[in-house]
């Protein structure tokens, strides 16, 4: 791996945080030179007029915009639409030391074409934009690949485009849309990534009417009762990875669940366990579920939820061997968003090194040696 | 605001009375984080520009009231106490200017300092 | 209610089965029960093959009778779960059919249903003094659901009132006030537990259908979480301070990890919600229980003892069984490692305490 060399300086620090989930947002505008034209046409003319969409509002929306407020830079744009800006706070001032950039634009349209126009765009955005020379000159930004689930022929093309690309690292999909991913249909994708020896990592991703990730027993009221649900996504989509055997059919497939949070793992692998167990291994595993979270599945940190006594989150990750399937992320600039410095503190010592990085240094190939930078907070 | 900080545990003159009308605030050098300095209907508190939830810089958040249920208004809540909550521009966490706790977990407070007003001049002991 | 009647030494435990599963014998039997013009309706049976399962429904040996549904006839199951398998009391839970389009026809499936289990478990056999019931009511047809609520409610064998895990919209929302109201005014526990047969419901999962029964069976208890997060956030218990909820499915494990979510997450949500002022894990106390299912803990693990304590679990769990269903546990299986207190809460004093059933002093 080679690494651009910051002028004046030629010291090298160990990397000692890599955070697993930032959301660049491209400034205003900016995604359209990368669009479809046609797309890019059609999103300019149902956009007129158009505001805002959301419901399902977290708190003070209408003044956070659901963002860390301190994360909106001067010139009026988006939080996290400056790289230059993120580096600061980031890097800086909180001590990640590697950045995976995860961009939602990936993820938006209103029909299965714009999303996979939208990825297109957003792929090329993010190599123009934040991993150039320019604004990428420290060599700590790396990118995803956005591809669209729902069209699983053109998202393989996608990951075939840029696989092999130096910064980027993973595969960014999302999880909601139906059915499961353990459905054939969805292979081609899982078949790319293998071959390219790249992650698949799934952020949270928004349906219209009930694909929302809608809950099987009718919609949710608040925003609070509705995010909380995501983590029955993830273990619903955990089961169906398992027991549809896409690890039987891509052994080496690594799959990464992003702000899903995650001790309900722990209870979920003793229960595909005892179904395993009890119903005698109907769906043809050649292993134990819980063996496939350990050797094919991440979580990152954030959100990182506690109890009144946080030492039962201490006793949770030991019980989970969370250092066999964690990594360390932030959410970055959303209002979730976690420090470094603060959930280093709540990971077991012996486990603090694989958590905050060493398990993200292997499973994305990144370098364990970057250029020091002066000034720069250390987390831990 | 300087860069030097100023020193700790002894009044400091932080601003005129003038420079910081209701509904407005102040951040101040003292301490590792400042010092923010708010006026509340005519009231002023001081609290430290630190959350000790994760460590977000509290003083950028925004203040406002707190909402109670009350079953005669439209959707049945309503907004009390209007500004006198400051909430983390990070996680939302609001907290009381006054006391500096939160009616929820009453053990997760900000730190707070003493204000006084003498003749023009806006007095803090910190 | 009293046991003392049953024979217990001092010191010696009891055991309540606090869920055991009763079907009618057959469809035409319900029909016989139903009468028109609900007789001549079409509806699903409880057993469809919707439900994915490679065979191995019900626990071996479970039909009375070869033209007979397991769990159907009184006397074979009062004599497996009390002769057998040692316990004092059980808790009936009826299945039906599915959650149907209909509601009169769903409304009259369920009284049906509940006219049954009075008739010919709580009224009558040698074991109607072992069982307690729970009537079944329809929550897409609140009047009548409050109205079978009154009717039952002076019963003294009627313990709790059953609602379908599978709703159009979760329990939290504010038209199911009626049921929670007449079931306090009852004084009743309510139970949700996943209804059997297919109806008008949402897919299973939010993936929608699955290709296997593991992850149908893997999640479909685990839905009780969209249930008790939107209850929690709605006010529920804060306006009914009285209301008891039993999620009867099992999954009991996916509460720590959730609670905790919720109330990390909920943190700073309290603001939209001023109707439910309180940390959410604060309303779980009083409010919430769990029946165990074959499929829950963490098995026999150094800190089976430890987990069930977390989240004050251990005084939410109640043993049962779930007789005839294939998922039936067994008291053998539980965790060796829980305190011998732990084991009376979950063999028998959680329920007792729960369905007001008097003990004599010397147990």
């Amino acid at each position: 791996m080679t690494q651009t060399e910051i002028p004046g300086t030629s010291t090298t620090t160990s990397v000692r945080v890599v955070d697993c989930d930032v959301h660049p947002t491209p400034r205003r505008g900016a995604l359209m030179e990368f669009l479809d034209p046609k797309i890019a046409r059609e999103a300019k003319l149902k956009g007129q007029g158009a505001e805002n969409g959301l419901y399902y509002d977290p708190p003070d929306y209408h003044h956070s915009k659901a963002m860390r407020v301190d994360a909106f830079p001067d010139d009026g744009e988006f939080a996290c639409s400056d790289p230059t800006l993120a580096f600061q706070q980031l890097v800086l001032d909180s001590g990640s030391d590697l950045i995976m950039l995860g961009p939602t634009s990936g993820g938006m349209g209103d029909t299965d074409e714009e999303v996979t126009a939208m990825a297109a765009a957003t792929n090329l955005w993010q190599d123009a934009a934040w991993l150039n020379r320019e604004d990428n000159w420290h060599g700590r930004f790396y990118g995803s690949i956005c591809a669209n689930i729902t069209e699983p022929e053109r998202a393989a093309l996608e990951i075939e485009h840029w696989a092999g690309h130096e910064k980027f690292k993973q595969v960014l999909i999302h999880a909601e849309p139906r059915p499961s991913w353990g459905h054939p249909k969805y292979d081609p994708i899982w078949a790319a990534a293998v071959k390219h020896n790249i992650p698949v990592a799934c952020h949270l991703g928004r349906g219209k009417h009930n694909l929302l990730p809608m809950s099987p027993v009718g919609f949710m009221t608040y925003n609070h009762d509705f995010m909380v649900t995501y983590s029955m996504l993830a273990a619903n989509q955990v089961m169906s990875l398992i027991f549809d055997g896409v690890f039987e059919r891509f052994p080496t497939l690594q799959i990464v669940f992003i702000e899903h949070a995650f001790s309900w793992i722990l209870p979920l692998m003793w229960r595909m366990d005892s179904i395993h167990a009890a119903r005698g291994n109907e769906t043809g595993l050649s292993k134990e579920p819980s063996q496939y979270v350990r050797d094919n599945i991440w979580f990152t940190t954030q959100p990182l939820d506690y109890p009144e006594d946080k030492l039962e989150l201490t006793r949770a990750f030991e019980w989970m061997q969370a250092d066999k399937m964690m990594l360390f992320s932030s959410d970055y600039p959303h209002w979730t968003f976690d420090e470094p410095r603060w959930l280093a503190k709540h990971i077991p010592d012996q486990m603090r090194d694989a958590v905050m990085y060493q398990n993200a240094l292997d499973l994305f190939g990144l370098p364990s040696q970057v250029p020091a930078l002066p000034g720069q907070v250390k987390a831990f | 605001m300087t860069n030097s900080e100023l020193a700790h545990g002894r009044e400091h003159v932080v601003a005129t009375v003038d420079e910081i009308p209701p509904g407005e605030h102040k951040v101040v050098p003292i301490g590792r984080y400042g010092v923010g300095v708010y006026n509340v209907r005519g009231s002023f508190y001081a609290i430290a520009n630190y959350c000790p939830h994760e460590g977000g810089p509290l003083c950028v958040g925004r203040t406002r009231g707190t909402n109670v249920a009350d079953e005669s208004r439209p959707g049945g809540a309503r907004e009390t106490r209007e500004g006198e909550f400051i909430y983390c521009p990070w996680h939302q966490w609001g907290f009381e200017l006054a006391t500096g706790t939160t009616a929820v977990k009453p053990e997760w407070s900000i730190r707070t300092y003493p204000v006084r007003i003498d003749g023009h001049q806006v007095v803090i002991t910190a | 209610m009293t046991i003392e009647s049953i024979q217990t030494e001092a010191g010696a435990g009891l055991r309540i089965d606090a869920s055991a599963h009763v079907f009618f014998a057959s469809d035409a039997e319900l029909r016989e029960y139903l009468g028109e013009p609900w007789a001549s309706r079409g509806f699903p049976t409880p057993d469809v093959t919707h439900s994915l399962q490679l065979g191995n429904r019900y626990v071996h040996g479970s039909q009375p009778r070869p033209d007979a549904h397991a769990g159907s006839d009184p006397e074979f199951v009062g004599k497996v779960l009390f002769d057998e398998k040692g316990f004092d009391l059980a808790i009936l839970h009826p299945m039906t059919v599915g959650v149907l389009p209909d509601w009169h026809l769903e409304s009259a499936i369920h009284e049906a249903t509940n006219r049954m289990l009075v008739e010919r478990w709580l009224d009558s056999g040698t074991y109607a003094d072992r069982f307690l019931g729970t009537i079944r009511v329809n929550p897409n047809d609140i009047d009548s659901a409050v109205r079978e609520i009154h009717r039952w409610s002076g019963h003294p064998k009627i313990v709790q009132i059953g609602l379908p895990m599978q709703t159009q919209s979760p329990y939290g929302r504010p038209h199911y006030k009626p049921l929670w109201r007449a079931a306090i005014e009852a004084g009743l526990p309510i139970a949700i537990h996943n209804e059997m047969g297919q109806g008008i419901t949402h897919p299973p999962t939010p993936n929608g259908i699955t290709r296997t029964y593991q992850q149908l069976v893997g999640f479909q208890p685990l839905n009780f979480v969209y249930h008790l997060m939107n209850m929690i956030a709605e006010g529920v218990f804060e306006e009914f301070p009285e209301l008891k909820i039993v999620f009867a499915d099992g999954a009991i494990d996916m509460l720590t990890p959730m609670i905790w979510r919720m109330d990390t997450f909920g943190r700073p949500h309290l603001e939209q919600t001023p109707w439910s002022p309180k940390m959410p894990s604060d309303y779980l106390p009083g409010h919430v229980w769990f029946v165990n299912g074959a499929l829950d803990g963490p098995g026999e693990v150094d800190f089976a003892s430890e987990w069930l304590r977390m989240t004050g679990k251990e005084d939410m769990l109640m043993f049962g069984s779930s007789y005839p269903d294939w998922q039936t546990a067994t008291i053998e299986s539980l965790p060796s490692g829980w305190t011998a207190e732990q084991q009376e809460k979950v063999l028998w004093r959680n329920a007792a305490e729960l369905y007001g059933i008097r003990v004599p002093a010397n147990v």
